[in-house]
């Protein structure tokens, strides 16, 4: 699995895109039978983890994906809302739990794809 | 040694924090200066408690005035976190700016003598920092001023770190230095 974030607009899409994944395998923050997701954090905010430790759940549904692409939602002032801090927080976990299983993570910085794990290309 | 670790919510700060300073001269001290303020808060130290089970940290809780603190000398600290010790120090309880004329200077100023004042006194100073000033929403004036005063500890403490890493799903990217 490769593990792909960013910020919002950085450019996670586009980067799948040219891996050469086309929109019909592209599903957008719904974990279904897709080999790519993306908008990981809509699912686990949905999800509402009443725990950091609950969306761990969505980890082996996960695990036979070809692309996972996460927004990174962990920066900027905790949120006011506890569900907000407690999704926030899950998604952050997830990710480093993904990124433990990754062969490859790659963080998506004004478009260019900066290798944080594994091997270039 | 100074090392500086910063990273969004649930990036493995902590947890890397950990396992660098079980690499470090003992003894090892804990400063936590996140205040017990309710359960979930209650439940966020508890889970940090049951990461540090059985490493041999003995915990310091300090929610402010870091610059009277006295440490063992020659060991490790870890300070978590930046955050937390710059809300206390800037917001009295009830959540008022302690500085009337929002200038915040001396907060500054009290907060980078204090982690000074511990690194003085160890071999190796852990210090555990966030990135809040990485969203687009907007706020207050005084959070507003909060995420400028951090962002200036920020830097103000990563220009006196032997080494500086941000965390990404866990991994540390080095910014500055190296951990020997």
């Amino acid at each position: 699995m490769i593990l792909v974030v960013g910020g919002a607009g950085a450019g996670k899409r586009e980067y799948v895109r040219n891996l050469g994944w086309d929109e019909s395998s592209i599903a957008d923050g719904v974990i279904d039978d897709r080999p790519v997701i993306i908008n990981l954090q809509d699912a686990v905010f949905n999800y509402r983890p009443e725990s950091p430790e609950a969306a761990d759940a969505l980890l082996e549904s996960l695990a036979n994906k070809a692309i996972v692409v996460c927004d990174e939602v962990g920066g900027g002032i905790i949120p006011l809302e506890r569900r907000d801090r407690e999704a926030r927080d899950a998604c952050g976990r997830l990710c480093c739990r993904m990124a433990q299983r990754a062969e490859k993570v790659v963080r998506v910085v004004c478009g260019l794809p900066i290798i944080i794990k594994g091997e270039y290309p | 040694m100074r090392i500086l670790l910063t990273g969004g919510a649930g990036s493995g700060k902590s947890e890397f924090a950990e396992s660098l300073a079980l690499a470090q001269a003992r003894p090892l001290s804990y400063i936590a200066a996140m205040k017990p303020y309710g359960e979930e808060s209650e439940r966020r130290i508890a889970r940090h408690r049951g990461l540090r089970a059985g490493k041999g940290f003995a915990t310091i809780e300090r929610y402010a005035d870091m610059d009277s603190l006295i440490l063992p000398t020659g060991g490790t600290a870890l300070l978590e976190c930046l955050c937390n010790l710059t809300a206390n120090e800037m917001f009295d309880d009830a959540g008022a700016e302690r500085d009337a004329g929002h200038n915040n200077d001396a907060v500054f100023e009290k907060i980078v003598r204090g982690q000074d004042a511990l690194a003085a006194q160890c071999s190796c100073l852990i210090q555990v920092t966030n990135e809040v000033g990485r969203d687009a929403a907007s706020y207050g004036d005084g959070t507003l001023r909060y995420i400028q005063l951090l962002g200036r500890i920020n830097r103000a403490l990563a220009a006196r770190a032997d080494a500086v890493y941000e965390l990404v799903c866990g991994i540390p990217i080095q910014l500055k230095g190296t951990v020997v």
